[in-house]
């Protein structure tokens, strides 16, 4: 059973990053970073839509892939925003600099988790 | 494609693959990221306690991003094909004049913004003597047209290349 060890290392990885992410917000009191978990959840979801969209009708793939790759532009947009937004934040000083590197680390993590579950399952459908 | 090629070096053969497209779409969406963020940190910034100058920022410095976000949208709207006047179908309505129309109107958008940040870099902080802190305002500003410009070069890039894909696909097919 190679899948479920699989499930159980993402599990596990999945909770490391939302207990980074949390204790970068509770330890200091301060919520913002919270923000992260949002953008990398949201993330996603632009690409799934637009493959979905272009699913519809592909006898003709002319034109329909500008949606798919409006999706990727999307997705690389949030991406990027995870990562931005705690940089902004602690640049502004609205959270520490410990803070922003425990929430970037938690987001890359619960976003990776995000990712190699899905390229899982896809492999998983092809056969 | 080979025999009537322009330039003396030819393309490089890893931008034709269906890889480096995608990641060229990614690396847009992050350049516009990272742009729209650095304007927001400017912004941030001049309002939060670290800013004790009497600098700020208001409406004047997101102009030139407004512009330029403007452009991108024109410019990404227009479908390519319509561009090529050599193209029979719609040659006769003028619709590759209109479509360079629009696309020009992008353009200017664009390097206006860009220059437009300029502008406000020299305007409002360089001349009044601000020092970094404050500096960063007006800095912001540029490095995010410029970004932004970066990214409607990276999917132009990517657009054209697709474009000779698709061709060569439908040429396959005839």
């Amino acid at each position: 059973m190679a899948g479920l060890k699989t499930i159980i290392v993402l599990s596990f990885i999945l909770a490391i990053g939302f207990l980074l992410v949390i204790l970068s917000s509770a330890l200091f009191k301060n919520y913002l970073t919270l923000l992260v978990v949002a953008t990398y959840v949201v993330a996603p979801i632009p690409n799934w839509l637009c493959g979905k969209a272009q699913g519809q009708d592909d006898f003709m793939d002319s034109g329909t892939s500008s949606v798919v790759e409006l999706g990727r532009f999307m997705t690389g947009f949030l991406v990027v925003m995870g990562v931005a937004l705690p940089a902004v934040f602690a640049h502004c000083d609205l959270i520490r600099i410990e803070a922003m590197v425990m929430s970037i680390i938690g987001g890359l993590l619960i976003y990776g988790t995000i990712i190699s579950f899905t390229m899982f399952f896809h492999e998983q459908e092809e056969f | 494609m080979s025999d009537s090629r322009l330039f003396k070096f030819p393309k490089p053969q890893w931008m034709n693959s269906a890889n480096s497209r995608t990641g060229g779409v990614y690396l847009a969406g992050a350049l516009f990221s990272i742009a729209l963020f650095v304007l927001i940190d400017a912004a941030t910034f001049s309002k939060s306690n670290l800013n004790g100058s009497d600098f700020h920022m208001n409406f004047v410095d997101w102009i030139p991003g407004i512009f330029s976000a403007l452009g991108m949208v024109v410019i990404n709207s227009i479908d390519k094909t319509r561009l090529s006047a050599d193209n029979f179908s719609y040659s006769g309505d003028g619709v590759a004049w209109k479509a360079r129309v629009v696309l020009f109107m992008g353009f200017a958008g664009m390097a206006g913004g860009l220059a437009g940040s300029m502008t406000v870099l020299v305007l409002k902080y360089v001349v009044p003597e601000a020092t970094w802190p404050a500096l960063w305002f007006g800095v912001s500003n540029v490095i995010t047209n410029a970004l932004v410009m970066l990214s409607v070069t990276s999917l132009k890039i990517i657009m054209a290349h697709r474009q000779l894909a698709e061709d060569y696909k439908l040429k396959l097919q005839s």
